[in-house]
């Protein structure tokens, strides 16, 4: 199926735009793992552009996970004839439905990563980024099942690595470079986010959900709208867009609390993986302890810095919380999973928030 | 660049070749036995064996297994080593959240936080296991060696646990347990209980840690009320390593010198065991209201009670407390601190002969610290523990595993 991403870019390069490529319909795989991430046809591929075939939406979450500062475009399909349908207020994919996440960076002249901001380009142009992985969430009969599939050096071909990868990344900037090693999760780490009911719950998407698609995106329509009208969804349903932790005209306890759910709600939260530490990060705590305030670190072993709580209100020095955003160390740092270097800004709206939270722990 | 290879090779295909792209199909990467390794994991179907050949495996990520009915199996406890002296990525050796699940004759090696994590999972075997920091007794080591939580049907056979900032054997917030034959050195708590009910804890060796064996019961977890473990033939010797542990975390409160600590727990079995040379007691009995800690949880019982010690040897011990009130007590008498230190804390309207009992141990020594009342007049009487509480049930786990 990759003879797909070939033909296309042969005529690309024969007769420029006269005839153009034909758009790629995508394929839906029941049980097959294909190999190569074309045989999904879920992209247009030459050897300048890559852009998602005309037959996806490319949407964004309200609030969107920090990753090493890696741009990501992000695409869902559904096939024709199939339905999402509204499930308790949330969207229950239809069998068939294709969601993917492609991480890539900005480089320059000479081919090196650049960090810039994301703000959310629908095609990546080849000559100026460069493609690292493509993880697909696909819904089989029998649920939604995670496939993460790693770019070449040449950027001709993505390969299924079921147990992820690592690659060096030299990510340079106006203010500082960050040289670190960018992971790509197993197929296992993907559930460590996407299944949120420890252990027995479904794998389900995190992004792709009723509020975070409430809010606007490309020709700035809301993307429930977007789906509603392609037939792809059957029904409104009635929630309201999120505040987004980047909204800076937003209270600074719904920022906090955003980007906290965001980042660590899919394992805290009261049956998600680290319910055991009994921390609750996903908003439906009762009392502030199981938020963190003034709460004992459980098992955290040296991943409590030496501090006696998860958040000392106005002490942010002293907050375990804190320490281990600002952690790069993999026994220390929270969330575990899904960056490999520390979220400045991320970190600075948490400062700030438990800098202005009123009260105090015993000492 | 190759992209400029591959337009003149799309175009050579164009000027009459016509040929297929498959020729110039990119290449898939090979894999390390690392990754190979986590495949295996991941592709893994119930009922299969996972086998670590005999050597040194290098690994720098987390490995995990997700698949029921999975067993892993080495060539032995010292002959196939995990090693994640070079870890990068994840919080731990290996992570497990599968039913049925068994892991034999290797060792996990200096992992960057817990070696071997088995949340959530039922009916666990963990024979011939050995965790190890092989740097020695330091507090950048890994919190926890075998570290169940949350699961249930747990056998832990002939592990042997090294180094753990936390502690080498944990058993967390989990029911149904069996720790045996097994050896904890040079951990801080070496093998420790933790908010746990119906535990058997027997044939084990617990030495060189900061406390031999932990059974505990904390509040804030999800899982609370433990009880019911029988600590029995156990060696509890010479624990008095000084405590290690991370500041903040619970364990980092035990006082180096401890044999066995009971902390809140109720319903404990003490017997057959031998304890020589825990240098701040033998064995210590605790309300949660020792560690000084607040807790908002109107659930939890801070009381220990209904604690059985029979039959047990007591050898030296008690010669250099680790803890205030026990350096105090010794200033005072001039003695070791006794074998058997209550803090005499208990629920009002209850009796001290439904907190502890203790009979038939030989020459022991015992002492009521009056913690209720800032440690006013310790009291060494035993009488008021002379006294005969049930026997506990044998553990059976549902497995047969044992």
């Amino acid at each position: 199926m990759s003879k797909h991403f070939c033909r296309c870019s042969i005529i690309t390069a024969s007769f420029s735009l006269i005839l153009g490529c034909s758009d790629a319909t995508p394929v839906f795989y029941e049980s097959d793992n294909p190999q190569r991430l074309s045989d999904w046809n879920l992209f247009n591929l030459s050897s300048n552009d890559f852009v998602p075939s005309s037959e996806s939406i490319v949407f964004r979450p309200a609030n969107q996970l920090f990753t090493d500062y890696a741009h990501k475009l992000r695409t869902l399909w559904i096939p024709d004839g199939a339905q999402a349908m509204l499930v308790d207020g949330e969207i229950d994919y239809p069998a068939g439905t294709v969601l993917s996440k492609t991480f890539y960076y900005p480089t320059d002249s000479q081919g090196s990563p650049i960090r810039q901001p994301d703000f959310g380009d629908s095609s990546v142009n080849l000559s100026t980024n460069k493609l690292i992985e493509t993880r697909l969430l696909v819904r089989r009969t029998n649920g939604w099942e995670a496939f993460p599939y790693v770019w070449n050096n040449d950027q001709t071909e993505a390969f299924l690595r079921v147990a992820g990868a690592s690659t060096n990344i030299d990510l340079k900037s106006d203010i500082e470079n960050f040289d670190f090693v960018y992971f790509v999760p197993n197929e296992n780490q993907c559930a460590g986010c996407h299944v949120t009911e420890h252990p027995d719950g479904d794998m389900h998407p995190l992004g792709a959900i009723a509020s975070q698609l409430s809010s606007s995106f490309l020709k700035n329509q809301s993307q429930i709208t977007a789906l509603v009208d392609r037939g792809w969804l059957d029904q409104y349903p009635d929630v309201s867009s999120p505040i987004s932790w980047m909204d800076e005209s937003a209270n600074i306890d719904e920022r906090a609390q955003a980007y906290l759910n965001i980042h660590c709600g899919h394992c805290h939260n009261p049956s998600g993986a680290a319910d055991t530490s009994a921390l609750l990060l996903d908003g439906s705590h009762n009392l502030l302890v199981n938020m963190g305030v003034c709460k004992r670190p459980v098992a955290a072993g040296g991943g409590a810095g030496n501090m006696l709580y998860s958040i000392v209100p106005g002490n942010p020095d002293r907050s375990i919380l804190l320490y281990r955003m600002e952690s790069d160390e993999p026994d220390e740092m929270m969330p575990e999973l899904g960056r490999s270097i520390i979220h400045k800004e991320g970190i600075n709206l948490i400062e700030r928030w438990i800098r202005e939270m009123p009260g105090s722990c015993p000492d | 660049m190759n992209k400029v290879i591959f337009k003149i090779a799309a175009l050579s295909s164009i000027a009459g070749l016509l040929a297929t792209c498959s020729e110039q199909q990119p290449a898939a990467p090979g894999l390390s036995f690392e990754e190979s390794l986590q495949q295996q994991l991941i592709e893994a179907q119930p009922g299969d064996v996972i086998e670590i050949p005999a050597g040194t495996h290098e690994m720098t990520r987390s490995l995990s297994l997700n698949v029921p009915g999975v067993t892993i199996r080495g060539t032995g406890i010292d002959s196939s080593v995990l090693s994640f002296a070079n870890q990068i990525q994840g919080a731990e050796g290996l992570l497990v959240n599968a039913d049925d699940f068994v892991i034999e004759d290797l060792a996990i090696e200096d992992t960057v936080g817990d070696a071997l994590k088995i949340n959530e999972s039922h009916n666990v075997a963990v024979r011939n296991v050995r965790t190890e920091w092989t740097g020695g007794a330091l507090t950048t080591n890994g919190a926890y060696g075998i570290y169940p939580v949350q699961s249930s049907n747990i056998l832990i056979d002939g592990a042997v646990a090294i180094g753990a900032s936390d502690a080498g054997i944990y058993v967390g917030q989990s029911n149904q347990i069996i720790v045996r034959n097994s050896r904890a050195e040079y951990n801080v708590a070496g093998i420790e209980i933790e908010n746990s009910t119906f535990a058997d804890v027997y044939d084990n060796v617990a030495t060189n840690n900061t406390g031999g064996i932990l059974v505990f019961d904390l509040p804030g977890l999800p899982v609370q009320g433990g009880r019911n473990t029988r600590v029995f033939n156990n060696e509890i010797i010479n624990n008095n390593t000084g405590n290690f542990a991370p500041e903040g975390n619970i364990v980092g409160t035990v006082p180096a010198g401890s044999g066995l600590m009971i902390l809140a727990n109720d319903s404990i079995e003490v017997f057959g065991n031998t304890f020589t040379d825990n240098n701040s007691a033998n064995i210590l009995i605790l309300s949660y209201y020792i560690t000084e800690r607040p807790f908002e949880d109107e659930n939890y019982d801070p009381f220990p009670e209904a604690i059985n010690i029979h039959n047990n040897e007591f050898n030296g011990g008690g010669t250099e407390p680790d803890s205030e009130p026990l350096v105090a007590l010794q200033a005072n008498t001039g003695q070791p601190i006794p074998d058997v230190v209550w803090d005499g804390t208990m629920l009002s309207g209850k009796q001290a002969n439904e907190i502890l009992c203790m009979r038939q141990n030989g020459e022991i020594s015992f002492v009521n610290l009056d913690a209720g009342n800032g440690f006013a007049a310790p009291n060494f009487d035993t009488a008021d523990h002379n006294c005969e509480l049930p026997a506990l049930s044998e553990i059976s786990l549902s497995t047969g595993a044992e």
